[in-house]
């Protein structure tokens, strides 16, 4: 009886709310993603993975309503080229000046970032938008020699002297082939040595001098073999010694600005032409050469910034290329020519550090 | 007698079989006791000799969160691997076997082509039909790329079983009035069960290392644990990566012997 009591008729009306509000209700999710973008980019791992994930990318996906889906699994390029071109894998493709020039022989990038889509533009480094740069430079690395302190050999002042015969055997360089430091250190062997950074015939020639010579394939691996002092001395971006200054237990490094100028290893941003969400990227872009974001990256893992209003506290100042004076130290390298090259480069160093 | 007389002349010919078993088994240990040093050296490089015993290492693995998600990502996926490719792998082996099938030979090696392929292409391949196939990259297609590695593994040690199988067992169970589904359920499936699971631990583990095929399917967020170790080696190569090598190595180990002891693997084979 009490449940007949409970019973209640239900009205048509009744039935197509409440339907109503349930399909509402359960679709909401769905409208709410269909409404936040979603802006894919590539970015390092390490530190600045860390800081990336950490403070800033969810403040920016905070400021601008969306989601960032960051990769960090290499390789990107082969990635990027194999998605298709009106639907790319990625809508910000950060690497190396290297890789974004291959890119854009291939059309997956723009040849130019303009001030009027990514006004932070105006206030950087002329040497981030150079004809040397395909797309915007956000911070740079001074590419040079990093050597131990502790072995009674005078500090390195120029690229020569990573010839010095005491360094047998405990010089440090790279696999050209896949290494855009070793590549910038040949470049620099012909500058130093011939007539250019053009110059292939002095810098292979050079190269044949540097046996034996202790090779790595990422810089990671490097700035190990320089702390474990397997390698005494060797090429190397700054940021890759200076950010074990802070560490409990740091070891006797440093790291030498030869007098022939150093090489720029410049972090780049760029846009897929094919991306839906380019304005969210121009947006991307500019957010990360505002200052405020410069300096905390700038500070996690010691990268030279592109801005140059931003102001870094002052060991960082000191030893960051924050003036245009020290920029001007910069060698930028011309990839396009490079990677015209490549495969005969690549060739003919294997052969050199083979034998 | 005395002893002198029982003892063995020299023997040059075991001394030298001895001898190179020996070193067979330095070649296979010692990559894995530098391992253990250096997840146990506290300091932030190789160095040898070390400088002192750390759990450290192992505290940033588990504290990682993102080690630990692609870890649990691993293991689900390699779980998901040993089922599916125990199911295919088994059920081809049966085909292959016993199906009478034109062109037999072909197809057992079409099956096991996937070993013959570089991995890292097949890979890229996969990658590039799923975009085309506008899927994206899902999970379920990770666990498919890696399944399609994993069933020749399960095809070759079932196969292997199969062709030594005495199928009088079988007709004999028929004869007794067994329908063919009890025949199967009740005398082949336990009789080829060595070879599924010897096969299936591959599967796992093939999974669970696997690297070429994972490196373009996998996404952000969304990475397995060898992905994010080559990943992070790239740029901080510390004793992390060895803590997490030995967790892998222990973890593959764990599946070995809880496989072993709840099925009784080394009764049926030799592992």
């Amino acid at each position: 009886m009490g449940k007949q009591k409970g019973l209640t008729m239900i009205s048509r009306r009744n039935v197509l709310r409440t339907s109503a509000f349930a399909a509402a209700t359960l679709a909401w999710p769905a409208i709410l993603h269909a409404e936040t973008k979603t802006l894919k980019i590539t970015t390092w791992g390490g530190k600045w993975g860390d800081i990336m994930k950490a403070k800033v990318l969810p403040a920016f996906e905070k400021e601008f309503s969306c989601t960032v889906s960051a990769d960090q699994a290499f390789p990107f390029m082969p990635k990027l080229q194999t998605s298709p071109k009106n639907d790319p894998l990625y809508d910000v493709f950060h690497t190396n000046s290297n890789e974004q020039w291959s890119a854009l022989t291939e059309g997956l990038v723009l040849d130019k970032i303009s001030v009027k889509d990514v006004p932070n533009i105006a206030d950087v480094y002329p040497y981030a938008v150079s004809d040397k740069i395909v797309g915007v430079t956000i911070f740079t690395s001074a590419i040079g020699l990093g050597y131990r302190t502790d072995k009674g050999l005078a500090p390195p002042k120029s690229w020569k002297d990573l010839a010095d015969p005491k360094l047998a055997g405990s010089r440090g360089g790279y696999l050209i082939p896949v290494n855009s430091l070793g590549q910038c250190h040949l470049m620099m062997l012909g500058k130093v040595y011939g007539k250019g950074l053009q110059d292939l015939g002095a810098a292979y020639k050079a190269l044949e001098q540097l046996k034996p010579i202790k090779l790595v394939d990422f810089t990671g691996q490097m700035e190990k073999m320089l702390l474990s002092a397997e390698v005494t001395e060797g090429v190397i971006h700054d940021s890759g010694v200076f950010r074990y200054y802070d560490t409990a237990d740091r070891q006797p490094v440093d790291f030498c600005s030869p007098t022939e100028g150093v090489m720029a290893l410049e972090q780049v941003l760029n846009v897929t032409p094919g991306s839906k969400v380019k304005e969210l990227a121009f947006a991307y872009i500019n957010y990360m050469l505002r200052p405020d974001v410069q300096k905390l990256l700038a500070e996690a893992v010691w990268y030279s910034p592109a801005n140059k209003k931003v102001k870094l506290d002052a060991k960082y100042d000191e030893k960051l290329l924050t003036t245009p004076e020290k920029v001007a130290t910069l060698i930028q390298p011309d990839w396009k020519w490079y990677n015209e090259h490549k495969d005969d480069i690549d060739a003919r160093v294997t052969k050199i550090l083979k034998g | 007698m005395s002893a002198a007389a029982n003892k063995r002349p020299f023997d040059a010919g075991r001394a030298a079989y001895l001898g190179l078993n020996l070193l067979f088994i330095a070649f296979l240990l010692v990559p894995i006791a530098i391992v253990i040093v250096f997840a146990l050296n506290p300091t932030p490089y190789i160095s040898f000799p070390p400088v002192g015993v750390s759990l450290k290492w192992f505290a940033k693995f588990f504290d990682s969160a993102e080690f630990m998600s692609a870890l649990w990502l691993s293991l689900w996926i390699a779980g998901c691997v040993l089922v599916l490719s125990i199911v295919i792998g088994g059920a081809c082996a049966l085909a292959l076997a016993r199906g009478n099938l034109p062109g037999r030979a072909f197809l057992t090696a079409f099956f096991m082509s996937p070993l013959m392929l570089p991995a890292i292409l097949t890979g890229l391949a996969l990658f590039q039909s799923y975009l085309l196939a506008g899927v994206g990259r899902p999970v379920w297609g990770l666990i498919a790329a890696h399944t399609l590695v994993a069933v020749p593994y399960v095809l070759r040690t079932t196969l292997a079983v199969l062709y030594n199988f005495d199928r009088r067992v079988e007709e004999a169970a028929a004869a007794l009035g067994a329908s063919p589904t009890r025949v199967f359920f009740e005398v082949t499936l336990p009789l080829i069960r060595p070879g599924v699971l010897a096969g299936g631990v591959f599967a796992f583990i093939v999974s669970f290392d696997q690297f070429p095929v994972s490196l373009f399917l996998v996404v952000p967020k969304g990475e397995t644990l060898p992905v994010v170790l080559f990943n992070y080696m790239k740029f901080d190569l510390d004793g992390a990566i060895a803590a997490a090598s030995m967790v892998s190595i222990l973890l593959a180990l764990g599946v070995v012997l809880a496989l072993e002891r709840l099925i009784g693997l080394r009764a049926y084979v030799k592992l």
